[in-house]
């Protein structure tokens, strides 16, 4: 069973199609890439995945469970009531059609261990470093409201505990130096790498790096590859769209191609390069 | 390398230890304060800043903290207010304890925290404003339309006073109408808020609040759930209005639909802003400042003025009656002080940190001048 699986997952906004019955499938413990020319849909597909955004149609499924369609009372119909109370779920509800389908919300998606990354960046800008990996904690935290008001001994020691383990994962990422630094005073890759720190301290099983190289010089890029290597090396499978060839072509074991939102190809790297259609979408049709 | 450790976590317990010597003593100044002064109406006023600076904190959870712009934050005032004064009045012939109506009045506030902050979750910046001034507006509309429950225009007359329980000694002594022991009661409820909120604001909760604050996508990204993050800062942010409004009831004898205007949420939410948003320091210090602006430098002014022009007995101004003139513009006076303090303390009296360095790089958001101006 692979880990991630989408069956016929599209997107339309309005009369353009984002994203086209896309099917792919991560494996448990690989590095899959996806690559595609600009506006092929590739953050599309993350913000599909993530919960972001809604289907337009298509499956999600993710260790097994359902991401999108689901319909569990709590996440379906109370907090965002839409499709429920709308015109269009009156007419289905009258004739029988059922309420339209729901996917999970996106805190409920990374809280089943999917955790990503922006292409650009969105760190909480005035929080320290730490703090912006406490709260990826977040949703592993068990401290109530009035745990917090209290201060009871439990929110203390947990309180601890996060801390040590958000240090601990700077330090994995190189910046336990800067841990008291607002996050927008952080230097370009380090914000990056932050990035990186706070999606791990959710403890994901899946980690989705959206562009994760985009603006590197090839030494930070040398360095981005073993930090990943050592991610997976963690068990965490990573999900990548790159448009560095570079990169892709040596830490990727798989890899799909989008083009206007459909997929072309797909395989291992040598297989993908040398596929005549991801050619052309890169390069033109030759005469 | 541990020795340094050792060396810095000293210093920083010496600076702590310092940092605490201020307060103790502004603590012992202000527990002294009704012994040395006893002329009442003083304490009377310092107690009645204490309302307000109940009221900025609380604001300031949803404001400061969470980011939520709130224009209608009278509306849980008021709830706690009218709460305690159905409860504790001749209006039903119920007379509960203040004690537990101050806990009871905290709840309901934060139940109508819930019950309004829950339509406007979608909604963020301007558009929220919007709807938490609706909501600003009708409820003390409700209260003057439904005169069964709440007395209508004419309010809830003859609110309970509390008691100190017979069990604690002093003869079960009722508060009355002497303001001192008002003071004391709202010292200690602020102390307590002041300790509550600090360890909101340093908890999971309050980690949370600032990540919505600044970025929504990210934070549910993060697995925050921005819904429940975002009620909870209501509801925690009203229920503070409550404990103000069942002091405000029951010191008054009175509530009236008319103690909860417009211009209540729109002082609060000046205080919070002008004392520096985010900072319970700044907020306290926001309170205090436009208080004693509105209620003794803008009330004494004309007579300030009057003698001031008496002194120095300068003709034409004998001939013209310029207290009168101060008396008639002092809203404009008002104006005029608050445009000024925010000219040269744009963050606030005491910002938070946060805002501290938005101001000094530039604001968060980019606007387009920004852009444009860097090119």
């Amino acid at each position: 069973m692979p880990l991630l699986e989408t069956r016929g997952l599209t997107k339309r906004f309005g009369g353009l199609t984002a994203v086209n019955a896309v099917d792919i499938s991560v494996e448990e413990g690989e590095i899959f890439a996806m690559i595609g020319p600009n506006g092929a849909g590739k953050t599309t597909m993350f913000n599909l995945i993530a919960g972001l955004y809604k289907p337009t149609r298509g499956t999600i499924k993710f260790k097994g469970k359902w991401v999108y369609p689901v319909q569990e009372f709590w996440s379906t119909y109370l907090p965002p009531l839409a499709g429920y109370y709308t015109i269009a779920g009156a007419v289905r509800r009258a004739v029988g059609a059922g309420p339209l389908p729901i996917g999970l919300r996106p805190h409920a998606v990374t809280q089943l261990g999917i955790a990503r990354t922006f292409q650009n960046i969105r760190l909480f800008s005035y929080m320290t470093a730490l703090e912006n990996v406490m709260v990826g904690e977040h949703p592993r935290m068990h401290a109530q409201v009035w745990d917090a008001l209290l201060k009871t001994p439990f929110a203390r020691k947990e309180e601890r505990q996060v801390r040590e383990r958000a240090m601990e994962m700077l330090r994995f990422v190189g910046l336990e130096r800067y841990a008291e630094q607002y996050a927008r005073n952080l230097p370009y890759g380090f914000q990056r790498r932050l990035e990186i720190a706070r999606a791990l301290a959710t403890q994901p099983t899946l980690l989705m790096l959206d562009e994760p190289a985009a603006g590197f010089n090839p030494q930070e890029k040398a360095q981005l590859m073993a930090l990943i290597q050592e991610i997976r090396s963690r068990g965490i499978t990573i999900f990548l769209i790159e448009h560095d060839m570079k990169v892709v072509m040596e830490i990727s074991e798989r890899i799909v191609v989008l083009d206007y939102g459909e997929k072309i190809a797909e395989g291992p790297p040598q297989k993908v390069r040398a596929d005549p259609r991801v050619i052309e979408a890169y390069l033109g049709k030759s005469a | 390398m541990s020795k340094t450790i050792a060396r810095r976590t000293n210093l920083l317990l010496a600076a702590s230890r310092e940092r605490k010597i201020p307060y103790l003593l502004l603590g012992i100044a202000l527990i002294l304060f009704p012994i040395v002064d006893s002329y009442t109406p003083h304490v009377d006023f310092v107690g009645d800043a204490g309302r307000w600076i109940l009221l900025a904190l609380g604001l300031n959870i949803v404001v400061g903290y969470a980011g939520l712009l709130d224009l209608g934050y009278a509306a849980f005032f008021a709830i706690g207010a009218y709460t305690f004064a159905i409860l504790a009045s001749p209006q039903f012939g119920i007379h509960i304890s203040f004690w537990p109506l101050l806990l009871v009045a905290a709840f309901v506030a934060a139940f109508f925290g819930i019950l309004l902050g829950a339509p406007t979750l979608r909604l963020r910046g301007d558009y929220l404003a919007i709807v938490t001034l609706g909501f600003g507006e009708i409820v003390p509309r409700v209260i003057r339309n439904a005169p069964k429950f709440t007395g209508g225009v004419n309010g809830i007359v003859g609110t309970d006073q509390p008691k100190i329980p017979a069990f604690l000694g002093f003869h079960g002594y009722s508060f009355g109408l002497n303001p001192v022991p008002y003071y004391y009661l709202m010292l200690v409820i602020i102390v307590i808020s002041i300790l509550l909120i600090r360890n909101l604001r340093n908890s999971r909760l309050g980690r949370a609040w600032m990540a919505v604050r600044e970025d929504e996508v990210a934070a549910s990204a993060t697995g925050i759930n921005t819904v429940t993050t975002k009620l909870l800062a209501f509801a925690l942010g009203a229920s503070f209005s409550g404990f103000a409004g069942s002091y405000y009831a029951s010191k008054l004898f009175i509530v009236t639909p008319e103690s909860f205007s417009f211009i209540v949420s729109v002082t609060v939410l000046l205080m919070v802003v002008l004392g520096g948003m985010g900072n319970i320091r700044g907020v306290i210090v926001g309170a205090l400042v436009i208080y004693a602006l509105q209620s003794y430098v803008l009330v004494q002014l004309p007579g300030w003025i009057a003698s001031a022009t008496q002194a120095l007995n300068i003709g034409f101004l004998n001939n013209i009656d310029v207290a009168s003139y101060v008396q008639q513009s002092s809203i404009l006076i008002f104006g005029v002080i608050l445009v000024v303090i925010m000219l040269l303390r744009p963050q606030g009296l005491i910002p938070s940190a946060q805002r501290k360095v938005e101001l000094e790089l530039g604001t968060s958001e980019e606007s387009v001048s920004d852009l444009r101006g860097s090119a």
